[in-house]
């Protein structure tokens, strides 16, 4: 505790040498913590990658371009559920981001005084909902709205496309998922914009608006870059969680294991498959192919997290202060 | 995110820098009773879930010629479609404790495979492979329950049941040109003077492994050969994309009350209980059956002739479409393994006194003496075994050893 604090004053030898095992044992306490957090991510991939070793000898890398998965005859591919989760995670934050980043600037920015608790409340409240709930709710709910309006009337006005076509009825399909994935993923990125753009120095804003920029200019050129940080940390916490996500979407998708060739058609994801396939796989190599699949899974989030990490730096260049 | 922290760090201008918590003395009381809650939800759940503290159960009554041996733990694992009738079993035998763990047929067989159950539960009998994994002395396969798939639909419109042939099922399952609209000519044909919609026959199957997939999957096999060469029979299906998979019977019983225009299929019992359209589907005999508890069983009597050895192969072994007039065409049984000498197979983890308890539960399961194994079954929509079933088993049972010795039997009645 000398590090030249200019008040801090020195007592007796007794209390320097307790603090200092006091220290220690902080640090290794600490430092236990730590290396645990990284330990178990090593020994995660470790066990998936031994479980998975089967497969991993008899097919290599070929198991990420294969289309078919057939237990039966032997044949496993992860392709279309490698689609299907990217598919599914990219088209519900297409959805979530405008929302979250709206929601987050109505709060901070036009929302009245009295409006603002509850609702970020609220916000906060559809977070801590469980995963499965919004999957009855999807399937309930949104399911036969997708089959008796949203797919056909998608099919007639973007049919040209060419990305909606197939049958109209099915209402379990990709983009069901996504909506659900997008409701859920909302939360997340609202409260982290929301802590993002409050952090904002009020200075910015009233800078931007004595030089005479309207609201939409003041958000988009003096908040929304010096929050950029927050916001994409938001958004990748929300893929994250879009990319893992099991019974919601195993209850909407349809779980159809081919590539899918339309939005309004069933697909599939690697954890959908995983949690319908895991307990009954019965053929010798299906339990490796479904271990290598969660393999796979944890490779696309770790990647999309580096991914992300790398554009937050390359977005902090020439900004104010760093937002973890 | 945010939270407002109690204690406040008063930053002395001299001396040690001092953190003190603004909270109330009353800390230590929380932290204690906070203590104790958690204490008796962990003795209560003990008690209840585990038995704790309850006085150790007295042997019941047996057949009043034999002693039961000292009551032990037994251990089995597998097939969900057979939960809820082990549930009831486990809970109603009182000679032992036994203990199901309903974690998949897949599951089941990975367990027996290496000796952490004492019995495994499947709904589809041993690949060939699977039974080559098995290590020595090898296992019995006991056929012990009947499930029975039936097909399920969603038309308001149509108010009279319809018939199915498995050719149709088939074609629909595969969606093969000419069977993808509901008003389709081949099931127009077989249901004449029924008004079929003009509209898209959703398809819906089991996104899980399953037992029931395995029995319907085994008859459209035996009605289509392209059915039988492209897709065969299994527990899982590389079904066509264009269908939707829903998990657990459940999700099927739901999906399709909920979907217009969907076909599926489920197993018997939640035919029964949830109020959903089931068809009949045509037998050898040409008749058009709707499943019903008793014409299953007539079918499985029909086929016991033809049991394989309990050590052999059950691969191949069908009870599906047997020649009786009145049999339902989609039946199977579902199976529990259990080792063909508990000594040699589990040396001293399995003591004499648990080998006898495990094959006296057995034979308990697969007897229907009052309050025995069969006799729950039709309380919760499962087959009763036929009587040439239940002999085949317990002779099967009987022939378990101990170290070559045979074992001595003590059935709760």
């Amino acid at each position: 505790m000398t590090r030249g604090n200019p008040f801090h004053t020195r007592t007796s030898t007794k209390t320097r040498k307790v603090s200092k095992w006091g220290d220690r044992t902080f640090l290794v306490l600490t430092g236990i913590g730590a290396a645990g957090v990284v330990g178990v991510l090593v020994a995660v991939g470790v066990v998936l990658y031994y479980g998975a070793l089967p497969l991993i000898n008899r097919d290599g890398l070929s198991f990420l371009t294969n289309r078919i998965w057939d237990p039966e005859n032997n044949v496993y591919g992860i392709l279309p559920f490698a689609a299907g989760t990217l598919i599914t995670s990219a088209v519900a934050l297409l959805i979530s981001v405008p929302l979250s980043i709206g929601a987050a600037l109505f709060l901070t920015q036009h929302a009245p005084q009295w409006l603002r608790e509850p609702i970020a409340q609220v916000v906060q409240m559809l977070a801590a909902i469980p995963s499965v709930i919004f999957g009855f709710w999807g399937l309930i709910v949104i399911v036969p709205v997708m089959a008796s309006t949203v797919n056909p009337a998608l099919a007639h006005y973007l049919g040209w496309t060419g990305l909606f076509g197939g049958p109209t009825d099915i209402g379990t399909n990709i983009l069901t998922a996504s909506i659900v994935l997008a409701i859920m993923t909302v939360p997340t990125i609202t409260a982290l914009s929301k802590d993002s753009i409050m952090a904002v120095p009020r200075t910015q804003t009233e800078a931007a608006i004595s030089l005479g920029a309207t609201d939409w200019e003041v958000s988009r050129r003096a908040i929304l870059p010096y929050a950029r940080g927050g916001i994409v940390a938001g958004v990748v916490l929300g893929l994250g969680r879009a990319l893992g996500e099991t019974m919601a979407v195993t209850l909407v998708i349809g779980n159809s294991n081919g590539v899918p060739n339309s939005f309004i058609a069933p697909g599939q994801t690697i954890a959908s498959l995983i949690a319908n396939d895991f307990f009954e796989s019965f053929y010798a190599l299906e339990r490796p192919a479904l271990v290598y699949a969660a393999l796979v899974l944890l490779v696309i989030t770790l990647a999309v997290n580096v991914l992300a990490r790398f554009l937050l730096a390359r977005f902090q260049r020439g900004m104010g202060a760093k937002v973890e | 995110m945010s939270g407002t922290s109690e204690s406040t760090n008063t930053n002395t201008s001299a001396g040690d820098q001092v953190v003190r918590r603004k909270g109330s003395s009353r800390t230590g009381a929380y932290i204690v009773v906070g203590v104790v809650v958690v204490v008796v939800i962990i003795l209560l759940a003990g008690y209840f879930a585990a038995g704790w503290f309850k006085p150790s159960s007295t042997s019941t009554s047996n057949n009043g010629t034999c002693t039961a041996p000292t009551p032990a733990t037994i251990s089995g694992a597998g097939s969900t479609l057979v939960a809820p009738l082990m549930t009831a079993w486990a809970l109603s035998y009182t000679a032992s404790t036994v203990n199901y763990a309903s974690v998949g047929s897949g599951a089941g067989i990975s367990d027996i495979t290496s000796k952490t159950v004492d019995f495994g539960a499947s709904d589809a009998p041993l690949s060939p492979s699977q039974r080559a994994a098995i290590p020595s002395p090898g296992v019995l396969t006991i056929p012990e329950s009947i499930g029975a798939a039936v097909p399920i639909y969603n038309l308001p419109s149509v108010a009279t049941t319809l018939k199915f042939t498995g050719q149709v099922l088939a074609g629909i399952y595969m969606q093969a040109p000419g069977y993808t609209n509901w008003n389709n000519s081949a099931l127009q044909a077989i249901n004449p003077g029924v008004t079929l919609p003009n509209a898209n026959i959703v398809v819906v199957h089991r996104s899980d492994g399953s037992g029931t997939t395995f029995a319907f999957s085994s008859f459209l096999a035996l009605s289509n050969a392209t059915w039988a060469s492209v897709y065969g029979h299994a527990t899982t299906i590389n079904w066509p994309t264009s269908e939707i998979g829903s998990k657990g019977n459940s999700g099927v019983t739901g999906t399709v009350k909920s979907t217009q225009y969907a076909i599926g299929y489920v197993d018997i019992n939640y035919a029964l209980t949830e109020s959903v359209a089931f068809g009949a589907v045509k037998n050898p005999a040409g008749n058009y059956i709707v499943a019903n508890i008793t014409n299953i069983a007539s079918a499985v009597k029909d086929a016991s002739a033809t049991f394989p050895a309990s050590s052999g192969d059950w691969y191949n072994f069908t009870v599906e479409n047997s020649p009786g007039a009145q049999d339902y065409p989609i039946s199977t049984f579902t199976y529990l393994f259990v080792y063909s000498d508990l000594g040699v197979a589990y040396g001293s983890s399995m003591p004499l006194t648990t080998a006898e308890n495990l094959v006296n539960l057995l034979l308990w399961m697969v007897g229907d003496n009052s309050g025995q194994g069969q006799t729950f079954a039709a309380g919760l929509y499962y087959v009763p075994l036929s009587p040439a079933a239940a002999t085949f088993d317990t002779s099967a049972i009987e022939s378990i050893t101990y170290n070559g010795a045979a074992i001595t039997h003590c059935v709760q009645s």
